[in-house]
């Protein structure tokens, strides 16, 4: 490690960072990209067309790695990935005969990249994540360095039921340009919110479909009496109605339906009240969290008393490893957080247990994803490499970071491998993916390079002590105001903003952190 | 490969056969298997009945089968007997319990809240509970709200979590007392909060006063009876209560003063509803209307009273506990359950019910109160609760009477498994085999050195005596065995046990730590007879003295077998039947001794008045350097024996003339998950013949007699061990044997080596020493005589830290010789002494002891049989402490008949058992480990059916070293 300010790098770097940010808007989650001059560079064109040559290209897990292979990328898809691919003569070419290519990284679950993760009402599945993404986060910054390409941003653990999140790709200036799925699923949350017990937790929780049944039965018979209060309260609200929406139909839900709902034009259902609907129809998936293994059972009770257990995705802490038996009965699909080991005394021996928690789904079957969720020094790929290191094969260690989160976000026919047709998200490794000496060397997202190491500005302050010129100024003035005990209040409260830290000592995402 | 195959079948078996070996059963398989519990007492409490002398309980897949006193084991079940002295209750339920509850919900009644959701089953928290014989245990969803919710009754341990809930739904939980009553207000936030709609106001929630409390109830009920909402109480409750009203779920309501008692009995009759008092703590004076209204309750109890915090002030007697709510209940037909306080774990529910007693409540109403009492107020009858066929099969196993507080849980059984149990539980199959805490309950304990506590009580605890008293401590879980009498283990001051016939009589400096061996089942078979500690002797003297080591033949292993090395000298007065030359070997050493003792003296004079010169830290660190070097690695005792060998081994080439003579160790080859087993092989060629005993714990308890034949290189062993026929074959070659070693009809290979081929001087690894470097002396201090073994015994006695026995027998010579040794500074022991007691009065006082021979009466030939004198007899009454010997190897059984006999004679028993006791091992310096029962002594006790020292008297348990001699 060269030389860096060990006594507070973070408010400094923080704070330089974020006047720069400010400073030059265009800067954005790019700005480790751009060039220090502030200039925004978008260095190939997305319409045109990408050719990586690689010294050594890995198309997904469990599939056999091509030396010298080359893959094209034709408006930001995928159209070849081989060893005797014809290289198009318009074609901007990426020679890196050193580097390997290799699919971009999936986060299944993370509460990052939001001005704030928790919203206070315990049922509130009409709140919308997209509303809280901030794309100039530092959280998307570093995802690029880790080489996280797509990722699922939920609301956070402190919920009952909580708004929909939203998959997105680390680049680009607004939500839109970043959005890869607009709803990737509502959150849902078994374990109880602060001020809530276990029990008032689960009713609450069962509360809210008895609550939306009797609301669509009070419908259905306002319908039957002719009384059209609901129409009135959407025209009122502005919800007009058309297309679709002026149309009724008959409920779709597995486990539950109420007769007559055909009767009222979808359009005409409370906007609180939708999103419900549709988790009930299995119109959109759910991801729900426990964070005990008591929880479990509450979670697939209530997936299974609602018909939307096919397409729940438990995101679980390491010590729900002992309700494994139970997870892989309801064969659902989890993501692994907080850990690979968990860690508990015998209250018999005394002993210290520890639990090797990705070998323990493994052996029982379970689909898992790794998240390095709310971790701020564990990436995706500090995740799998040490997973590796406990007792999985490299393959299921990487499938659990690339190809099993895609299914479970439904994105397995667009991301988390190499293959014709899929997007061009590549990550140019200095070495093999999962060794501790490689580095995220360039990040290719749908066919554009948005990172590259020897222009990451920061990385490179951090590292090796150089001073972007852009920010010199601000980094002496920051200097004396850390010098004078009492900061200025502006300076607080931008520290106070600023949820996500730069990469610190020891933690500087993936590649940095094995330094 | 075919034999690795046949190796790994051939252990397989093997494994099947020896029990050490057998890996954990499946969960599944352990379900299925048929488990007999057995103890000597029972306590069903269906039907209030008691079993006692031997019950059997059968259990089946978690549920009981069967239980009785004549049910008969079925075949291929597993007995787990846990002792006459066990009582087996039913697993205790708790009414209460803090688990689980959790911040009550916002509304004043949610009926709709489960408790069951708040359950963890993964938790390790409900062990100490288990550990205190609770089972099942009662979970409140929530405390402090009109209807905060439905309770649950939940297991506490196991591992098949649809087990574990035994009801979602047990109670409606509510109260409509104080706690009750500061319900906030109740606010539901705007979505969104325009500014039309403001932000809202918390609406007010009843109750305030009792009267809120029950106009609210009957608000709800009304509603949930008519099907209507009851708006001021949130969107469902009303529905939720008419569901619960449907099941005829009963209400569980804190009703804590009188006046809230009455409001909600007159509530409950009104509206019929199944009312249970909960903490009914004051309900005594309105017994008779709770049984009118036919309500239950529960009467709570504080186990660990916070003294401070109820002090109220001189006003306020109504915070007076009162102890006799569940007495006055029960008296008045109210059925009760007792339970802890809510906020505190269940486990010392037992504790609490021996409380709740107090006014007059019968033990068995009691232990009701905490079993049946509370499964049927909860609901849950139909599976725990009693003992009785169909239920599950909880149970908590103690070691005393249930409600006593000397009594603690041994062992705690939920759903057929034993899920709890206390290390050391000598139960069979018990997880741990050595005994914590062993309490000695006995109508008459003879302590050693006089005294006899009537009733009296030892504790021995890490192999030592803890406690000995009329009432003892008894630490929780400690195996608890009664009996009628109990005394300590007998001593044999004079034995050969262990000698395997030699006759030699060792040098002076020997070990005879070197011929004893732990395990050996002779050895077992006179502890069990009640000779704990044998004074080992070797056969015939030498002039200079052999050795006598105290050593228990029933120790664990070496460390604990033997006492002291040595612990005495054995001397003759005289050899021959020259008794011209009588005491002049023994004089001769003597003066020895004496000329040793002085150097000793003057070295110690002279090192008293030496001042050490000041340190020089940079020398002495160098030289403790060098004199490490060749400290590292093997010490170099062994160096030098290898060396030899091998040096031996280059200048003969030619066969060996022994290769089978001496002690073979080795360790068997197992698959690499199991644990490596050690095995000793003793053998000793002549002619043809090979004679030897194998020891390991796997294939024995103890050592295995072997003989067999040894020719053309081939040897052929054969014996039997305790779990079968053992036979061993093999070639042994230039120190090494490979071969086959069955057991049954199983086979296994075996490596062994030859660690020494002197038998007599097979050193233990055990007793090897490291000798300490030496460090360099400082200049001009005073050097330590040498120490000489032959001698040191000697100088000990002088300091009466060893002991000298003397082989003398008349009385002339046994006055010679007293004064000798008088001279020399040393009461020696007499041996034999067939005069003494005609000198008794000139002994008293100048020797530390006799043992007499055999004979215990003297026929004077010249008064014939009608003055018989009891040798023992007179020398005890002449205040000269005698003792007891076999002057045998396994003869030492015989030494309780030898005492007996002499009291048949008119020795008086309590000289007799001082004799077999305390007054040998005072004589012999070893009082300071054993011979009487006293705090830090030997756990050496012995269990009689009836008086020490009556013939008709026999030893039932064994003791060393706090462990049952099996």
């Amino acid at each position: 490690m060269p030389t860096m300010p060990t006594t507070t790098p973070t408010p400094r770097l923080a704070l330089a960072a974020l006047t720069a940010a400010a400073l030059a808007v265009s800067s954005v989650a790019a700005g480790a990209a751009s060039s220090g001059s502030g200039e925004l560079a978008r260095p190939a064109a997305a319409e045109g067309k990408l050719a990586i040559k690689a010294g050594k290209v890995i198309p997904g897990p469990g599939r056999a790695a091509i030396d010298g292979g080359v893959i094209l990328i034709e408006g930001g898809r995928i159209t070849a990935v081989g060893r005797d691919v014809q290289i198009p003569w318009d074609a901007t070419v990426i020679d890196a005969p050193d580097w390997t290519a290799f699919p971009g990284f999936v986060e299944a679950h993370t509460s990052r990249g939001m001005d704030r993760p928790n919203e206070n009402l315990e049922v509130a599945p009409f709140l919308s994540v997209r509303d809280s993404i901030d794309p100039i986060n530092f959280y998307f910054e570093d995802a690029l360095r880790w080489g996280l390409t797509t990722i699922n941003v939920e609301q956070g653990h402190e919920t009952v039921i909580a708004g929909q999140g939203i998959v997105v790709k680390p680049w680009g200036l607004t939500v839109e340009e970043m959005t890869v799925k607009p709803v990737a699923g509502i959150k849902i949350s078994a374990t109880p919110k602060r001020t809530l017990s276990g029990a008032t937790q689960a009713q609450v929780l069962r509360r809210a479909f008895g609550d939306l049944r009797r609301y669509l039965e009070d419908l259905v018979q306002q319908k039957k009496e002719g009384s059209d209060r609901s129409r009135r309260e959407a025209l009122f609200q502005g919800r007009e109605l058309e297309g679709e929406k002026a149309k009724g139909r008959a409920m779709e839900g597995s486990a539950w339906k109420v007769e007559g709902l055909e009767r009222v034009p979808r359009g005409e259902i409370d906007e609180k009240q939708e999103p419900l609907l549709a988790l009930v129809e299995g119109r959109i998936p759910a991801f729900v969290y426990c964070g005990r293994p008591s929880d479990v059972r509450l979670a697939l009770e209530v997936a299974r008393e609602n018909g939307f257990l096919a397409r729940t995705t438990l995101v679980v802490s390491p010590v729900c490893w002992k309700a494994a038996d139970e997870i892989a009965e309801a064969g659902v699909p989890i993501v692994i957080e907080g850990g690979l080991v968990h860690t508990e005394r015998d209250p018999f021996t005394g002993k210290e247990i520890e639990t090797f928690v990705p070998k323990v789904f493994q052996e029982r079957g379970v689909r898992f994803a790794l998240s390095a969720s709310n971790s701020t020094s564990e990436s995706l790929w500090y995740q799998a490499a040490l997973a590796t290191g406990l007792g999985l094969t490299r393959e299921q260690a990487l499938a659990a970071v690339t190809t099993v989160p895609a299914e479970i976000l439904g994105l397995g026919k667009r991301v988390g491998s190499l293959e014709p047709g899929k997007d061009g998200n590549v990550l140019l490794f200095s070495g093999d993916p999962l060794s501790v000496s490689s580095w995220v060397e360039r990040v290719i997202l749908e066919g554009v390079e948005v990172y590259d190491r020897s222009k990451d500005v920061r990385m490179k302050h951090l590292l090796e002590g150089v001073t972007p010129p852009s920010t010199a100024a601000m980094g002496e003035e920051e200097e004396v105001t850390h010098e004078d005990e009492g900061s200025p209040p502006e300076a607080g409260d931008e520290k106070k903003d600023e949820k996500e830290p730069p990469p610190k000592n020891g933690g500087n995402g993936g590649k940095g952190g094995g330094r | 490969m075919k034999r690795g195959v046949a190796a790994l079948l051939a252990l397989a078996a093997l494994a099947w056969a020896l029990p050490a070996w057998t890996p954990a059963r499946s969960e599944a398989a352990a379900r299925a298997e048929v488990v007999a519990l057995q103890a000597g007492t029972a306590h069903l409490v269906e039907g209030g009945k008691v079993l006692e002398g031997g019950v059997t309980i059968v259990v089946r897949d978690g549920k009981i089968l069967a239980a009785g006193k004549d049910v008969a084991v079925p075949p291929g079940a597993r007995v787990v007997d846990y002792g006459a002295d066990a009582v087996i209750v039913p697993g205790l339920v708790a009414a209460n319990s803090p688990y689980g509850v959790g911040p009550p919900s916002r509304r004043t009644a949610d009926p709709g809240v489960l408790a069951v959701d708040n359950f963890d089953p993964f938790s390790s928290a409900y062990l100490a509970d288990v550990a205190g014989g609770v089972t099942s245990a009662y979970l409140a969803p929530a405390r402090g709200r009109l209807i905060s919710g439905q309770g649950a009754v939940v297991k506490l341990a196991g591992d098949d979590l649809r087990r574990r809930v035994v009801s979602r739904s047990a109670a409606l939980q509510g109260s409509v007392g104080a706690e009750a009553r500061d319900v906030p207000g109740y606010w539901d936030p705007p979505v969104p909060a325009t500014v039309e709609v403001g932000l809202g106001v918390a609406e007010p929630q009843l109750p305030r006063t009792t009267m809120g409390a029950i106009v609210a109830l009957t608000e709800l009920l009304e509603a949930a009876r008519s099907g209507k909402e009851a708006d001021a109480y949130g969107p469902g409750a009303a529905r939720e209560l008419a569901r619960v009203l449907g099941t005829g779920l009963p209400w569980r309501i804190d009703a804590g003063t009188e006046t809230e008692i009455r409001a909600i009995l007159r509530l409950a009759q009104s509206e019929r509803l199944p009312l249970v008092i909960d903490g009914a703590e004051r309900a005594g004076e309105l017994a008779d209307e709770i049984r009118r209204a036919g309500a239950s309750a529960i009467v709570e109890v504080d186990v660990a009273p916070n003294s401070a915090g109820r002090d109220f002030g001189k006003g306020r007697d109504d915070r007076w506990p009162v102890f006799d709510t569940a007495a006055r209940l029960v008296r008045a037909g109210v059925p009760i359950a007792i339970a802890t306080e809510d906020s505190v774990r269940p486990r010392d529910l037992r504790f609490a019910a021996a409380v709740a007693s107090r006014g007059g409540l019968a033990a068995d109403a009691a232990l009701r109160a905490i079993t049946l009492g509370p499964a049927e107020i909860l609901g849950v009858a139909d599976r725990v609760g009693s003992i009785a066929p169909g239920k599950d099969a909880d149970f908590a196993v103690l070691n005393g009477p249930p409600l006593s507080a000397a009594s603690s849980v041994v062992a705690t059984w939920i759903d057929g498994e034993p899920v709890w149990e206390v290390a050391g539980s000598d139960a069979p199959g018990s997880k741990a085999a050595r005994s914590k805490a062993i309490v000695i309950e006995v109508a008459e304990l003879y302590v050693g050195d006089g005294e006899v506590l009537r009733p009296g009580q030892v504790l021995m605890q890490g192999g030592r005596i803890a406690e000995v008293g009329r009432r003892v401590a008894h630490p929780l879980g400690a195996v608890v065995v009664r009996g009628p009498a109990a005394m300590p283990g007998m001593i044999d001051a004079f034995g050969h046990l262990g000698l395997d016939g030699s006759s030699k009589a060792p040098p002076t400096d020997y070990k005879l730590a070197r011929v004893v061996e732990p395990g050996d089942r002779v050895d077992r078979m006179v502890a069990r007879a009640g000779v704990t500690t044998v004074v080992l002797t070797p056969r015939g003297t030498s002039s200079s003295g052999t050795p006598m080591m105290a050593y228990k033949p029933a120790g664990q292993d070496l460390e604990s077998m033997v006492l002291s090395d040595p612990t005495a000298l054995h001397l003759a007065w005289t050899h021959s039947r020259n008794r011209v030359e009588s005491g002049k070997d023994v004089r001769e050493v003597l003066a020895k001794a004496v000329e040793y003792e002085k150097k000793w003296k003057e070295y110690e004079a002279a090192i008293a008045k030496w001042t050490p010169p000041p340190p020089e830290p940079e020398a002495r660190v160098e030289s403790a350097k060098e004199e490490k070097k060749p400290e590292a690695g093997t010490p170099p005792e062994t160096k030098d024996e290898k060396k030899d060998e091998k040096a031996k081994g280059k200048e003969k080439k030619e066969p060996e003339a022994d290769p089978v003579t001496g002690i073979w160790e080795g360790k068997l080859a197992l698959p690499p998950n199991e644990s490596e087993v050690s095995l000793r092989l003793r053998m000793r060629l002549e002619g043809k013949v090979v004679t030897g005993a194998l020891r390991c714990a796997q294939v024995s308890e103890g050592l295995v007699p072997l003989g067999g034949t040894f020719e053309e290189g081939k040897l052929a062993l054969a014996g039997l061990g305790s779990r079968g026929f053992v036979s061993l074959s093999g070639e042994p070659k230039e120190g090494k044997l490979e071969g086959k070693l069955a057991v049954g009809s199983n086979e296994i290979e075996l490596k062994l080596e030859r660690t020494t081929k002197d038998l007599d001087e097979a050193r233990r690894p055990e007793l090897r020493r490291e000798k300490k470097p030496e460090e360099k002396e400082p200049k001009g201090k005073p050097r330590a005589p040498g120490i000489d073994a032959k001698l040191e015994p000697l100088r000990r006695a002088m300091h009466g830290e060893g002991a000298v026995v003397v082989d003398v027998d008349r009385a002339v010579e046994i006055l010679d010789c007293v004064k000798a040794f008088e001279e020399a500074g040393i009461k020696p022991v007499l041996y034999g002494a067939d005069e003494a007691w005609k000198v008794a009065d000139a002994l008293r006082g100048r020797v530390a002891g006799v043992i007499l021979t055999h004979q215990v009466m003297e026929v004077d030939p010249r008064k014939g049989l009608s003055e018989l004198r009891n040798r023992f007899a007179e020398l005890a009454l002449a205040g000269i402490p005698v003792a007891f010997h076999s002057a045998a190897e396994e003869g030492a059984s015989d030494l309780p008949l030898i005492a007996a006999y002499a009291v048949a004679q008119g020795m008086s028993p309590e000289g007799a058992l001082r004799a077999l006791t305390y007054d040998a091992a005072a004589m012999l310096a070893i009082a300071s480990r054993v011979g009487r029962l006293a705090r830090g002594m030997d756990g050496d006790v012995l269990l009689l059916d009836g008086p020490p020292l009556e013939p008709s008297t026999s030893v039932l348990r064994t003791w060393v070293n706090g462990e049952e001699v099996r």
